[in-house]
């Protein structure tokens, strides 16, 4: 073919260079669907509670991800700081996942648990009463805004859409799992049962009677990280 | 048109062939100048490397694995022996951590500034958030400093490293109606005048007398608080048998967890506290970030350096 018949042909041209840029795509992208590191079944890996899920989507509206990652690379800087590096199967029922490449404030793929709740809730109202050096901007409406939670079960059915495992039981018990994790010393047999007795239960607000913002925002901050048991975990061949 | 002009122009320097709109009868021509030999022969020197390179590292993929080049690298051998090599040259003193009690690393000076200065990175990563930079603590929020020599639940090495192994809640439940409560307002007042005569600080006396008949009758601050008001850990040293596990502070000393103004010592009573240190050992279920033993015991040794004495 002349290459002036190409060029003067845009049609022509649009599928020759669309079929170039593919081979690319397929190159790069295709084999991570097939290969161990990136595939493998991690054993804990769940998907996130309603509360957990709803503290994510309030994570990504406030724009976390601007500021702080989501991944642990494999040297030994970050490691000895943050704990074990990040494993793919650790954000696989993200969606989208939050590995963000800027860090203005800590990496975060591992801070569940490394912090009281009181902790968070002091650091979101404002962050410089427990950390003076802080440029991190206040979040005082996150304990004032009653949770809006009556549009999870949709949420959940959407994830489950796009490969999240939520059973229909999950989804049906969405509201009564969400409020079981937030309040304390409530029934959480259920949640237990749908979800592990990893999750983290607590008054994530300090404000026992009510379920806000902060509630599903710490809730989420608290499981980050926290699903696989590394004592136990063995790196398959990388 | 095009050919008998063309046949006119001089073909000094070779073109490429390919030429473009000739309306006025000059046929826009292609130049085929040559590359600068140095930069040509780079170009071939990167190719030849990308092959050498090709064999010695990790590079293409195949259908569900890739290349993995003669050398067998990869990021992740290499994080192995960077930490490897790190472990190798601290292991020398970390056996000796792990095998002496704190007693005995409390003994041994090299030993022990050697534990100091681990437990002090271990401090400023995981403990300074809420303790502070040096331990100073948080005043206001709750947070006990730890360079006093002041403590909720005892700061003998052991103690130290009972809180930070299993973490400690210490709960002041609410007293007033308001919060659920026994308490109206009225008696919340005087309970604080109390408190406040207990530390010499500003108060009505005659309020004060009514609140102690309460701390020691209905309130039953005492419980935890102690006939004395030296909290549960004093008592425990004046031979009174208090569970030192519930972490009451002393009243009377004018150390404050939270304040000690008239209107934070109401708040105190009226709605109650809780303080929760987490648990860090390892072998806790639930969630979170766990220190190993030898992290513990270098925390430890480093809090006990600040302000540990009992």
């Amino acid at each position: 073919m002349k290459h002036a018949t190409i060029e003067k042909n845009a049609a022509l041209m649009s599928i020759l260079v669309l079929i170039m840029v593919a081979i690319g795509g397929l190159v790069e992208i295709v084999p991570l669907f097939f290969i161990e590191s990136t595939i493998e079944t991690v054993q804990g890996i769940r998907p996130y509670t309603p509360l957990e899920l709803k503290g994510r989507d309030l994570y990504i509206r406030e724009g976390c991800y601007n500021c702080h990652s989501q991944m642990i690379r494999p040297f030994r800087d970050e490691v000895e700081r943050y704990g074990h590096y990040s494993l793919a199967a650790e954000s696989k029922y993200d969606h989208p996942f939050q590995w963000g490449s800027k860090r203005t404030g800590p990496d975060l793929a591992r801070v569940g648990g490394k912090y009281s709740s009181l902790w968070h809730q002091e650091h979101m109202r404002r962050p410089r009463n427990v950390v003076p050096e802080s440029v991190m901007p206040d979040y005082p409406w996150l304990e004032e805004n009653a949770l809006d939670y009556d549009d999870i079960a949709d949420r959940m059915t959407a994830m489950s859409r796009i490969g999240v495992p939520y059973s229909e039981e999950m989804i049906k018990n969405a509201i009564a799992d969400l409020k079981a994790q937030a309040t304390p010393d409530s029934d959480t047999d259920g949640l237990n049962t749908r979800y592990g007795n990893k999750v983290p239960l607590d008054d994530f607000d300090g404000q026992p009677k009510r379920i806000t913002e902060l509630d599903a925002m710490v809730a989420y901050l608290q499981m980050l990280g926290t699903l696989v048991d590394f004592s136990s975990y063995q790196a398959q061949a990388r | 048109m095009a050919d008998n002009k063309k046949e006119t122009v001089k073909e000094t320097v070779e073109t490429t062939g390919h030429q473009w709109d000739d309306d006025e009868g000059y046929p826009l021509k292609e130049y085929n100048n040559p590359l600068p030999r140095w930069w040509l022969y780079t170009f071939y020197a990167t190719i030849v490397w990308s092959v050498i390179y090709w064999i010695l590292y990790p590079a293409w993929p195949l259908v569900n694995d890739y290349t993995r080049g003669v050398l067998g690298w990869s990021q992740y051998s290499q994080l192995e022996e960077e930490l490897a090599e790190a472990r190798e040259m601290q292991k020398v003193w970390d056996d000796k951590l792990a095998t002496l009690s704190l007693e005995q690393i409390s003994n041994d000076n090299t030993l022990l500034q050697y534990a100091i200065s681990g437990g002090k990175a271990v401090f400023g990563d995981n403990c300074a958030p809420c303790h502070g930079s040096g331990g100073v603590g948080s005043h206001a929020k709750g947070f006990p400093a730890l360079v006093d020599d002041d403590w909720l639940f005892g700061g003998t090495l052991a103690d130290i490293e009972e809180s930070v192994q299993n973490g400690r809640t210490g709960t002041m439940p609410a007293h007033e109606e308001k919060y659920d409560g026994a308490l109206n307002a009225q008696q919340v007042d005087v309970l604080t005048d109390y408190v406040l005569s207990l530390s010499g600080l500003g108060h009505d006396a005659q309020k004060a007398v009514a609140g102690k008949e309460l701390f020691e009758g209905e309130a039953a601050c005492v419980v935890c608080h102690g006939d004395s008001g030296k909290g549960s850990l004093k008592d425990v040293a004046f031979g009174d048998p208090i569970d030192r596990s519930v972490g009451a502070p002393d009243l009377t000393d004018a150390i404050w967890l939270y304040g000690g103004d008239r209107t934070t010592i109401r708040t105190s009573i009226a709605k109650g506290r809780t303080g929760k240190m987490p648990a860090w050992g390892e072998g806790f279920s639930g969630f979170g970030r766990k220190l190993d033993p030898l992290s513990i015991k270098e925390v430890t040794l480093y809090v006990h350096s600040l302000g540990g004495g009992r």
